[in-house]
């Protein structure tokens, strides 16, 4: 269970806080979507979550940051690494660079924590699984399409088995075959008790996998609701937020006075 | 800070103690001519013994902050993630702004280490040390077969670790910081310091080598025309580059081009005298390079072939490296302070970051 | 969780919590699983590639010390004969070395050739070209020169055209180099190709949009700013973003990783090891100590 209690943060060298009392708790095995217009602090937020920032990046945490009841604080980044995973945008940039196949740089995470081989290859077979990517287990990791790339870089982190998975916008560079491949991968994700937090702005990729939506705005959290209120919630257009398509088809046909049957996500 | 201050007192004094008595040791660095290769029979020995006095020096440093905080914190602590990142992206512009650049323009310059100052600054004098010494020695012994590589950049190696320690250390007191809008009298009395300083390089640090053997700048032998054409392009092209330096210099008001062209200066005379006997002893004093010509022209008139090699480095070190820190200084102001202010001697490097 | 613990000290083995995923028992690798992970270590299609890179990188360093250590005609011919050559053959790669080392020693030859010949001092005159006098002792400086570069070129593309860099790294990496500088290494052979691409494409742009690379110096050089600038400006600016996903993955951990494959090391590779650098010391030390003539 991670728990955010009071917590405000600000970058190093800047004065305004992007985050403000932010009070958010993700329960095990839980699926939890972020949503917000630009700029409102999603990013930061994962990057709090998992203890990057302050322990990397640098800046001022107020307030509490406790998982399974024990504080995130002062533990350094490498140590965070396998209670909390962090997905980023650009399936480049999280590209090692010093793998030769999809095999060894999903294992790339395993070894780092020093695992004995066994079980890093055990790992690394589950997660590719998880993702369904085994069979690019050959390829180059530098000549993989966009999509593909982000899985690798899902799996990467899957293996080394952290509690909780945050993942920044993991579709915001992708084509749109890529983000069905990237939606489709973190549906079966969420059966395997990983606990995930995906902020998102396509939040038709979130409607449907998600139970719990959270939305932020301006630093502050303005709505943390089960998916399928809080996906309908007018809150969410209010601050730039577009409605999945489901919900704005049916808001446009209660307006002509056609209900519309609830759609189980 | 006293603890740092004792620790590379001691390295200084380590080092210094091992300098002369290798030299003696090894007999003094004099400039009788081997009459079998040519080269100074003393030089290579004198190499040996720098490089071994600059590795006590380190191990001394490195022993006394071991010994009284029993870590390595001042050494690790420059080695974040960001730097190991950082140092191989730099030296993949180092090879490759050698390779290209130097080679496509064929120019005199080597412009190989621009991305070794920019670690040195940013993260500090051994990450940047160790980011010179890496990149020559990958560009030569793992590139080996590519059309990148290199056979003969690896003896250089121990000049690229010291531009980037000198970086590190010109980092570290702020040289590479720009000072925009300097009032007019700082700006001038900024700029005859700098004045002074060049000419105290010069005159101690350059002349003598060409004082020897009754040699003068613009020579006036007859026999010597291919070579007071060399002399009289390359005055050109110094008092231009002068020119439009100081032109910028009083556009902007920033004095921090002083500062940068004072230790490229440093840095280009120190390695010309470092990197010479390596030239002529690894190469006979050729490097494949337009610096050849120098070489040969400075041979015939009259000087020894580790005098030529001196006069020729001299006379080109100062000027590519301080071309390289300009570069250096460029790109960190293009970058945004976001970004250097991360690194482990961002802020020293680049100045405070505004909130 | 484990505290700080000092950077050389034993291994920070994390323990990540068990209960996420499937349930088995302590891993052991199968057969089939031993034998994928041997395939990912680079194939050697010879004797001498299957070398240990250690014993390689040994053989081309001693080589290429060797060669000025030795001086004269002799010795680096010896060096050549004796170990480069055999070694090539040895590898099927003579003629690919042969063409990379003419490649590399070609231009700097000749540049030494020109320079000493004509300007160094000497007695002998053999000829006049204008105000420069060809000498014997140029002729013959320049000819020791070539002969000890040409030795050195030879030594660094057999061990160049035998070695995977990668391999080489992980090498070192299982004799005790810390991993971050063996990221560090194995990072740089990746960006460069990666820097040229981006590079080339940027070139092709300007190109485009009628960008000069050609002509006059001041045009190379207003062609090469705008190439050069973006490259630059681009790798740099992804250090951040490189660095973190890093983080994530545990990167700088202290202590020992175990890695997925290494290479085998005999008995036999690290004597002859031992010997290559115990000859090499010798070949130092004897003729300053006046055991061993200077070699012609």
């Amino acid at each position: 269970m991670l728990v955010l209690d009071g917590v405000s943060y600000r970058y190093p060298g800047y004065a305004r806080q992007v985050l403000l009392d932010i009070d958010l708790t993700l329960g095990d095995g839980e699926i939890v979507g972020l949503v917000g217009p630009n700029e409102a602090g999603k990013s930061t937020l994962c990057l709090v979550l998992s203890g990057l920032a302050p322990a990397s990046v640098g800046g001022v945490l107020a307030g509490t940051v406790t998982i399974d009841g024990e504080t995130t604080a002062g533990l350094k980044s490498y140590e965070l690494a396998c209670l909390i995973g962090l997905v980023f945008q650009n399936p480049n940039t999280q590209r090692s660079g010093v793998t030769a196949t999809v095999f060894e740089e999903v294992a790339l995470g395993p070894v780092n924590l020093g695992l004995p081989v066994a079980e890093t290859v055990e790992r690394t077979r589950w997660a590719m699984a998880a993702l369904r990517i085994e069979e690019l287990a050959e390829r180059d990791p530098a000549r993989l399409s966009g999509g593909q790339a982000q899985l690798v870089a899902i799996a990467s982190i899957l293996a080394m088995r952290p509690r909780h998975l945050v993942l920044d916008e993991p579709t915001a560079q992708l084509d749109p075959e890529g983000t069905r491949l990237v939606a489709e991968a973190l549906r079966d994700l969420a059966s395997t008790g990983t606990a995930l937090l995906i902020a998102e702005h396509k939040t038709d990729v979130l409607a449907r996998i998600c139970q719990r939506v959270v939305a932020i705005d301006a630093g502050r959290i303005v709505l943390d609701a089960p998916a399928a209120e809080g996906f309908a919630d007018s809150r969410l257009p209010a601050i730039g937020v577009e409605a999945p398509a489901v919900v704005r088809i049916g808001a446009a046909l209660g307006e002509l006075g056609v209900a519309m049957p609830e759609i189980a996500p | 800070m006293a603890s740092k201050w004792f620790r590379v007192a001691v390295a200084v004094v380590v080092g210094a103690v091992t300098l002369v008595v290798g030299m003696a040791a090894a007999g003094s660095f004099d400039t009788t001519v081997d009459p079998n290769t040519g080269l100074v029979a003393g030089s290579n020995a004198f190499m040996f013994v720098l490089a071994v006095a600059l590795l006590l020096a380190f191990i001394a440093y490195a022993g006394v902050e071991f010994a009284t905080t029993r870590r390595l914190d001042s050494i690790t602590s420059q080695f974040d993630t960001r730097t190991i990142v950082l140092i191989p992206i730099a030296i993949a512009i180092n090879i490759v702004l050698g390779q290209t650049v130097g080679n496509a323009l064929k120019i005199p310059l080597y412009l190989d280490s621009v991305g070794t100052i920019l670690v040195g600054a940013l993260a500090g004098p051994i990450p940047g040390a160790l980011t010179g010494l890496l990149a020559n020695l990958i560009w030569t012994f793992v590139l080996a077969g590519t059309p990148f590589g290199s056979a003969f950049a690896w003896p250089f190696a121990i000049v690229a670790a010291e531009i980037g320690l000198l970086a590190g250390v010109f980092g570290y007191y702020g040289f590479f910081r720009s000072r925009p809008n300097t009032s007019i009298p700082t700006l001038v009395g900024g700029v005859v310091v700098a004045g002074l300083i060049l000419l105290g390089l010069a005159a101690y640090g350059v002349l003598p080598f060409y004082a020897k053997g009754g040699f003068t700048f613009f020579g006036t032998n007859p026999t010597d025309s291919l070579f007071t054409i060399i002399a009289y392009g390359i005055g050109i092209g110094l008092i231009l580059a002068l020119v439009a330096l100081t032109i910028q210099l009083f556009v902007r008001r920033d004095l921090g081009v002083a500062f940068i062209v004072v230790a490229g200066a440093i840095c280009g005379v120190i390695s010309a005298l470092i990197s010479a006997p390596i030239s002529a002893f690894v190469f006979g004093g050729v490097t494949g390079s337009g610096s050849d010509i120098l070489v040969g022209a400075f041979q015939q008139a009259g000087s020894s072939l580790i005098e030529a090699v001196f006069q020729q480095g001299l006379l080109q070190d100062p000027i590519d490296k301080t071309i390289e820190f300009i570069v250096a200084f460029l790109l960190l102001q293009t970058l945004s302070r976001r970004f250097s202010a991360r690194f482990p001697q961002g802020e020293r490097a680049v100045g405070m970051v505004e909130g | 969780m484990s505290g700080r613990s000092a950077w050389w000290r034993a291994d920070v083995v994390l323990k990540p919590d068990e209960a996420a995923g499937p349930e088995t028992a302590p891993a052991r690798l199968s057969e089939a699983d031993t034998a994928y992970l041997a395939s990912l270590a680079p194939a050697a299609i010879s004797r001498y590639q299957r070398l240990n890179p250690l014993t390689k990188a040994t053989l081309a360093t001693v080589t290429t010390l060797g060669a000025f250590v030795l001086g004269g005609y002799l010795g680096p011919l010896l060096l050549l004969v004796g170990i480069v050559l055999p070694g090539a053959i040895a590898a099927h790669l003579l003629r690919r070395v042969v063409r990379v080392a003419v490649l590399f020693s070609l231009p700097i030859s000749i540049s030494v050739a020109l320079v000493s010949v004509f300007t160094r001092a000497g007695s002998t005159v053999l000829f006049n070209l204008g105000p420069f006098d060809a000498t014997l002792e140029g002729v013959d400086f320049a000819a020791q020169i070539i002969v000890r570069l040409f030795t050195i070129a030879m030594a660094l593309a057999l061990f160049g055209l035998t070695t995977e860099p990668r391999a080489f790294v992980v090498d070192l990496e299982r004799r005790g180099l810390s991993p971050r500088v063996a990221f560090a290494a194995a990072a740089t052979l990746e960006t460069i190709p990666l820097m040229v691409e981006r590079a080339l494409a940027i070139q092709a742009a300007q190109r485009a949009r009628g960008l000069d690379t050609e002509g006059s110096l001041s045009a190379r050089v207003r062609g090469v700013l705008p190439l050069v600038a973006p490259v630059i400006l681009s790798s740099l600016t992804e250090v951040e973003e490189r660095s973190l996903a890093l983080e994530v993955r545990s990167f700088g951990r202290p202590g020992r990783r175990d890695l997925l494959w290494t290479l085998p090391d005999t008995g036999r590779e690290r004597a002859l090891r031992w010997l290559l650098v115990a000859a090499l010391v010798v070949a130092l030390v004897a003729p300053l100590a006046g055991v061993m003539p200077r070699l012609p």
